[in-house]
């Protein structure tokens, strides 16, 4: 650690380069890992907030809330306990006579069951008349209040906004919570069908009827449209950076090292051990790493504090500790390959 | 007595026809309290036979001990430890890290060799001798040759070695500055009771040798 620390006081620009080659490889993974998890926290946020365990849906509608639709017939020979509740999806266009056009994910809810009971609200009250919505807080920003009204698609019928939510989005749209009676409305239905699907907490739910099927949440949230693939960009372009910085890291340690090879010849010729050259090499790269992620982490909060309030990004602190660790590591392993150079060289060639 | 001896020394580099032999039957001995100077045209052997003294390299056949250990029956890591505990190697390309201070780089030797290095007021003095004390802040690259030589000799000489072994040790120096080192060299010799082998082109020293040595291809013969 002493010859690694008295060498990066000295080298201030070389090594001064480095970090922040490490810094913005850092800055690059937590900015894609922070919107990889803001949009697939975008996705699911409503989900999780009913604390779902099992949706269900109808067998044939590909795992899709949006597709699915239960009957009257099949509700009726249900009996739903305190932990399940109907709901309604529909996409929708919200607009309002004053704040600009909103596509939403529209829910229609039975106000008596447990996901309009247990709803949080940040301001104003529950559903509990007609033409009465309570929207996720992305309203709220985009200008609307409490009392102001909205219409949805072509329709003519304005709703009320009685109450914000917070963290209520589905397919990274804000939610729009309503009745039942109006997401019939929206898509168009008669009384004979009552809802998308049913949601449960309860993990062994199952319906019993034949046509409907029960779904673990982590199957659903998979099928989410777009929700895999963007998963899958996002993990394959950060898996990508990681393997590139390895590689960075290597071939500047490398040649760090290459050029310091007399030296330790020099220093192999005294005695000094290739154990003390070897760790002194580990512990510069494991310097330099940690000081370009602590900058990265810095201009990461920055960043996030003056983004848009409109892109997704969010942290997550073991998601973050995972990475930053996967780097520390990926910096040892650029360290660990130039140390055959570090164990082959010969102190001979420093004499005569 | 014999510190360093090395017995019946040959290397050869190649094989068949395109074999060199570049140190051939080889006998040599240093004592505590001497300085023996080795001798000879670039070419003939010195450098090899030096770090064959120092365990840098093995020997083709024949034997070198030093202080009681033969070279030959230590694992590299034992041989590093002789090396760092016995034997101080003053280098021609200098032996100083770049990236250190003077006084950095009698820290760095504490560090990998925390006992029986010369205490600080010895280290004071040594760098009073070599006209450095004034230079402890400086880094290599802001030191003249013979600075940077005479702060290697001072790092060399500050684990308090049994052994020195000299690679063209004023081959940057003015003579007042030879004649400065040359003494250093016999008093450390007379009054440390260490033996100096030195290796150098330079006869100005021949005055401050106990014995001289001169090797011509390949093999060694007592000048005086």
């Amino acid at each position: 650690m002493f010859l690694a620390l008295k060498e990066i006081k000295h080298e201030k620009l070389r090594y001064g380069l480095i970090i922040g080659m490490v810094l913005l490889i850092s800055y690059l993974v937590y900015i894609l890992s922070g919107l990889a998890f803001g949009l697939a926290q975008q996705n699911t946020q409503g989900v999780e907030s009913w604390g779902a365990e099992r949706i269900v849906l109808d067998k044939d509608a590909n795992t899709s809330l949006q597709q699915s639709l239960l009957t009257k017939s099949q509700t009726d020979k249900l009996t739903l306990s305190k932990n399940e509740s109907y709901v309604g999806q529909s996409s929708v266009v919200a607009k309002g006579a004053k704040a600009r056009n909103i596509s939403a994910q529209f829910i229609g809810l039975d106000t008596k069951q447990y996901i309009a009971q247990d709803m949080k609200l940040t301001s104003g009250h529950q559903v509990n008349g007609a033409n009465q919505v309570v929207v996720d807080s992305q309203f709220q920003q985009d200008g609307y209040k409490l009392g102001d009204t909205l219409k949805f698609n072509s329709k003519t019928q304005a709703y009320t906004i009685v109450g914000f939510t917070e963290n209520a989005k589905l397919n990274i749209a804000p939610i729009i919570y309503g009745n039942l009676s109006t997401w019939r409305t929206l898509k168009n239905l008669p009384d004979s069908f009552t809802a998308s699907g049913i949601v449960s907490k309860n993990a062994k739910y199952t319906s019993g009827i034949a046509q409907l099927k029960s779904y673990d949440v982590h199957t659903f949230i998979q099928a989410l449209p777009g929700y895999s693939a963007q998963n899958t960009t996002f993990t394959l372009m950060i898996g990508f950076l990681m393997v590139i910085s390895i590689v960075v890291i290597a071939v500047f340690l490398y040649i760090l090292t290459i050029q310091k090879l007399p030296n330790y010849a020099v220093l192999r010729a005294q005695g000094v051990p290739a154990k003390t050259l070897v760790q002194n090499t580990i512990s510069q790269a494991l310097l330099l790493v940690s000081g370009g992620l602590v900058l990265a982490i810095a201009l990461t909060a920055l960043t996030a504090s003056v983004l848009p309030m409109g892109v997704p990004i969010g942290f997550n602190l073991p998601l973050l500790a995972v990475i930053t660790v996967g780097i520390i590591l990926t910096g040892i392993l650029g360290a660990i390959i130039p140390v055959r150079l570090i164990l082959k060289v010969d102190p001979v060639s420093v004499i005569g | 007595m014999s510190v360093i001896e090395l017995t019946n020394v040959n290397k050869s580099f190649g094989v068949d026809t395109s074999k060199i032999d570049v140190l051939q039957n080889i006998n040599f001995s240093a004592q505590k309290g001497e300085v023996s100077l080795i001798v000879g045209p670039s070419g003939s052997g010195k450098s090899t036979f030096l770090t064959i003294a120092g365990g840098l390299q093995t020997p083709s056949s024949g034997q070198v001990v030093v202080e009681s250990e033969t070279m030959s029956q230590l694992s590299p890591k034992d041989r590093d430890a002789l090396r760092l505990r016995k034997i101080g190697f003053i280098l021609q390309a200098y032996n100083l890290v770049p990236y250190l201070t003077v006084a950095e780089q009698f820290q760095f030797v504490d560090r990998i060799k925390t006992q029986h290095n010369l205490s600080t007021s010895d280290l004071n003095a040594l760098l009073q001798d070599l006209d450095i004390a004034n230079l402890v802040k400086k880094y290599p690259s802001e030191l003249s040759g013979g600075q940077m030589q005479r702060v290697a000799i001072a790092r060399a000489l500050y684990p308090d070695p049994e052994i020195i072994l000299a690679d063209e040790p004023t081959a940057a120096l003015d003579s007042e500055r030879v004649a400065v080192v040359g003494q250093l060299f016999q008093d450390l010799a007379r009054q440390r009771d260490k033996a100096l082998v030195v290796v150098t082109h330079d006869m100005r020293l021949e005055k401050y040798a106990d014995h001289i040595y001169e090797i011509l291809d390949g093999r060694m013969k007592q000048a005086s």
